[in-house]
């Protein structure tokens, strides 16, 4: 059993982000004795604690994460369903009404994203209308329907595939960036790996079929543009808050990419492998500290380790298999310590502590 | 009842989690909130989530691990000394096991004061499944003959589940967790079904018992809170409110009600049930009396479980009659979706009836935009072009949760 380190206890911790935000959305707060207790101890002024009483009172009650959830599962059954119905009774008399249907929603879409922009800025922009955001999602969503059905259809690019694959990617990146829209920009992400013939939803970056090393190559490649691309909108201040999204895509494409190649041997030299995945673990590790981001140390530790333990297990089987059987168990009990000491210095790690105090 | 972790851990927390609020908005200067933060200290150790799963599941590993040795060592002398039947032998070392895991729970939060971090939640679920398992041995061996009193219509179900129901009413008192309240509640309820099933006209009014059941809980929920410490049981009254709203809508939902007639009376295919208008009605209105309660109380508890069962109510309608080809009802409950928020949008331009469209937080950057990028990469993208040959069937809509299925 885990005894936790007394040292620790004494340190008084605020509580973690996660936590308030989810005790925000269920409890009630029944601050009125807090108040009044704060009060009488001299930790509240009078005006305060009047003021305190009187916006827990009236502050109104936020269902913007309830609109935004159903607007997202609106736009996709939209499209999903049109989607599929364009590609239904397509020598009916209908079928050309849910063409129609398709190409003037995906205007209307546009249209308004566009009546509601606002003057483009390499920063964040605040206060964009939400509606005009999903709406913008929705048209590109509708736009790739229409596309890919006159594709198959009639073949409006004939076998220049290439084109019909890079011209959506084009087109989402200058609405991301005109728009500041993080969603288009991951559809944009996608496009263009589509473009290079890869997979990059998050969690599916093993399905690709790296099999053979072209592909593998080509992932690795994009995923290091990728890489590059974030670290420069975040230094250079060019769409700093994009660089999440380029980041965990790419880094995640390149790491899988590679991983999966070390372990199908379709790439060679393994060592050359093992360490480019160890070096970009180690810059997620440090990319994850410098903008206080859990995710980015997970994946980079998770990556690392794993890599880690193959090199290992590679340089130590040259030596002969019974050094690697013995040697197993407490391999296991030390990353299982490792891990420990990892998970508990998480926060001190990602450097959230001073975060959260609010400093 | 004693408490086995302070209680004022749990107000502690929630104090300075209020305290933290004010001060997002405004209302309260950081040297304040540090000096409320210093005179609530949050003794306690809570890790991050991820150290909670591992110390969970390590806890749980070690647990098993020592109660394993032990039992080796020490079985073969106990069968040679005592000449005891099999059930009886597992009863004992399950309730030694039950037994060593509180000590050890006790003894954990006096020297290292875990609040549910993860440690204590594994010795705590451990040892009380070892305790109940224990009283099921004991069952067994005083009734030889009865091969399955752990059926719901057994007669002999009540022998095992009632102490098992007072064990865990006694730890929910004592430990305050979710997770035993829940399961307190199944027992409850398993206890009633168990009772009308004894009869033969009992399933008939058991979709109405158990609704009556889940009345009777908020009820008590509502009484508890005002009179019990809150804090410290807070997690246990907003998981069982969810739970009481949800049973009171399956109860009379039509699906559930139809198909679980069908399952007790073991008919391979559920046929018409009688009342059959008064469920179709529950059906439909309860869910909508829960998002008018949601909005209006307001509560996002009442709102998100209005949400959950009209999906369910919209399921339960394509289980039985195909309304529409899944990509048309797709389709048109899409664009539904986007004209009503549409109009709540511009409903709510400013706060209407204490509502807002606006984050809570509006200072800065709105939480959970990286993340929704991340969902859109994963789940956003076009139906590709079917095959030659290929049927649609499916109505695959690519992500969103209810695809199709409406």
């Amino acid at each position: 059993m885990i005894r936790p380190e007394h040292r620790r206890l004494r340190r008084n911790e605020p509580l973690q982000d996660r936590y308030i935000q989810l005790f925000n959305l269920f409890c009630f707060m029944r601050a009125d004795p807090f108040i009044a207790e704060l009060r009488d101890r001299g930790l509240l002024t009078t005006e305060q604690a009047t003021a305190i009483t009187a916006d827990e009172r009236t502050r109104p009650f936020s269902l913007h994460y309830e609109i935004r959830t159903l607007l997202y599962l609106g736009i996709t059954l939209l499209s999903g369903g049109l989607g599929v119905l364009i590609y239904e009774h397509l020598d009916q008399i209908g079928h050309g009404v849910v063409v129609a249907v398709v190409a003037l929603l995906m205007t209307a879409c546009f249209a308004y994203a566009a009546r509601h922009r606002q003057s483009f800025s390499w920063t964040l922009v605040p206060g964009s209308s939400l509606l005009a955001d999903y709406l913008l999602l929705l048209g590109c969503l509708l736009f790739l329907v229409l596309e890919g059905y006159l594709q198959a259809q009639y073949e409006l690019f004939g076998t220049r595939y290439g084109l019909a694959l890079a011209l959506p990617a084009v087109l989402f990146f200058l609405l991301a960036y005109r728009f500041d829209h993080r969603g288009v920009l991951s559809m944009a992400i996608t496009a263009l790996a589509a473009w290079v013939g890869l997979n990059t939803q998050p969690l599916a970056v093993f399905e690709n079929n790296f099999l053979t090393g072209s592909v593998s190559r080509a992932a690795i490649a994009l995923g290091a543009l990728l890489l590059l691309v974030g670290w420069l909108s975040e230094t250079r201040h060019r769409k700093a808050h994009f660089a999440y999204t380029y980041i965990l895509l790419g880094g995640n494409l390149l790491l899988g990419a590679a991983t999966a190649a070390l372990f199908n041997e379709v790439l060679n030299p393994k060592a050359l492998l093992v360490l480019l995945i160890l070096a970009v673990s180690a810059g997620l590790f440090w990319y994850g500290r410098r903008a206080h981001s859990h995710l980015f140390l997970l994946l980079g530790a998770a990556y690392g380790y794993v890599a880690f333990t193959y090199g290992l297990g590679w340089l130590l089987s040259e030596f002969g298999l019974d050094v690697v059987f013995s040697l197993g168990l407490y391999y296991f009990v030390a990353s299982t310590a490792a891990a420990v000491w990892f998970l508990t210095h998480l926060k001190r790690l990602a450097g959230t502590d001073a975060h959260e105090q609010g400093l | 009842m004693n408490k086995a972790y302070n209680p004022a851990w749990a107000r502690h927390e929630a104090l300075q989690t209020a305290a933290q609020n004010w001060h997002r908005r405004g209302l309260l200067p950081l040297p304040q909130l540090q000096a409320i933060r210093a005179a609530y200290p949050l003794i306690y150790y809570r890790p991050n989530i991820y150290l909670q799963i591992l110390l969970f599941l390590l806890t749980m590993l070690g647990y098993m691990a020592v109660l394993g040795l032990i039992f080796l060592f020490t079985a073969g002398l106990f069968e040679s000394t005592f000449n005891w039947s099999a059930p009886i032998m597992i009863g004992l070392a399950a309730l030694l096991a039950a037994l060593a895991g509180q000590f050890a729970l006790q003894q954990l939060i006096s020297s290292s004061r875990t609040y549910r971090a993860g440690s204590d939640q594994a010795l705590l679920y451990l040892s009380l499944g070892f305790a109940a398992l224990a009283w099921q041995a004991f069952v067994d061996a005083a009734l030889p003959n009865v091969l399955d009193f752990l059926l719901l219509d057994s007669p002999y179900l009540a022998l095992w589940l009632l102490p098992v129901l007072a064990l865990l009413l006694w730890a929910t008192a004592r430990f305050g967790d979710a997770l035993l309240a829940v399961l307190a509640y199944v027992a409850v309820m398993a206890l009633l079904a168990n009772g009308l099933l004894q009869f033969g006209a009992g399933r008939l009014p058991l979709p109405f018992a158990i609704m009556a059941l889940a009345v009777g809980l908020y009820q008590l929920i509502r009484y508890l809170a005002a009179r019990t410490n809150y804090w410290y049981y807070h997690a246990c009254f907003i998981t069982l409110e969810v739970l009481s709203l949800a049973t009171f809508y399956l109860g009379g939902n039509y699906l559930i009600v139809r198909e679980g007639n069908a399952a007790i009376s073991g008919l391979p295919v559920s046929g018409q049930i009688p009342f059959a208008p008064v469920f179709y009605l529950l059906t439909v209105l309860v869910p909508l009396f829960y998002l008018y309660q949601g909005l209006r109380r307001p509560s996002r508890v009442w709102l998100l479980t209005g949400l959950a069962t009209l999906a369910f109510s919209g399921y339960t309608l394509r289980f039985y009659h195909s309304v529409l080809p899944p990509a048309v009802a797709s389709a048109l409950l899409g664009a539904f979706l986007i004209g009503l928020i549409a109009a709540a949008l511009r409903y709510l331009r400013t706060p209407q009836h204490g509502l807002t469209a606006a984050p809570d937080n509006e200072s800065g950057e709105r939480p959970g935009l990286n993340l929704e990028a991340l969902i859109v990469a994963q789940t956003a993208h076009a139906p590709q072009s079917p095959e030659p040959g290929f049927q649609f069937g499916g109505g695959q809509s690519g992500g969103g949760g209810a695809e199709g299925q409406w």
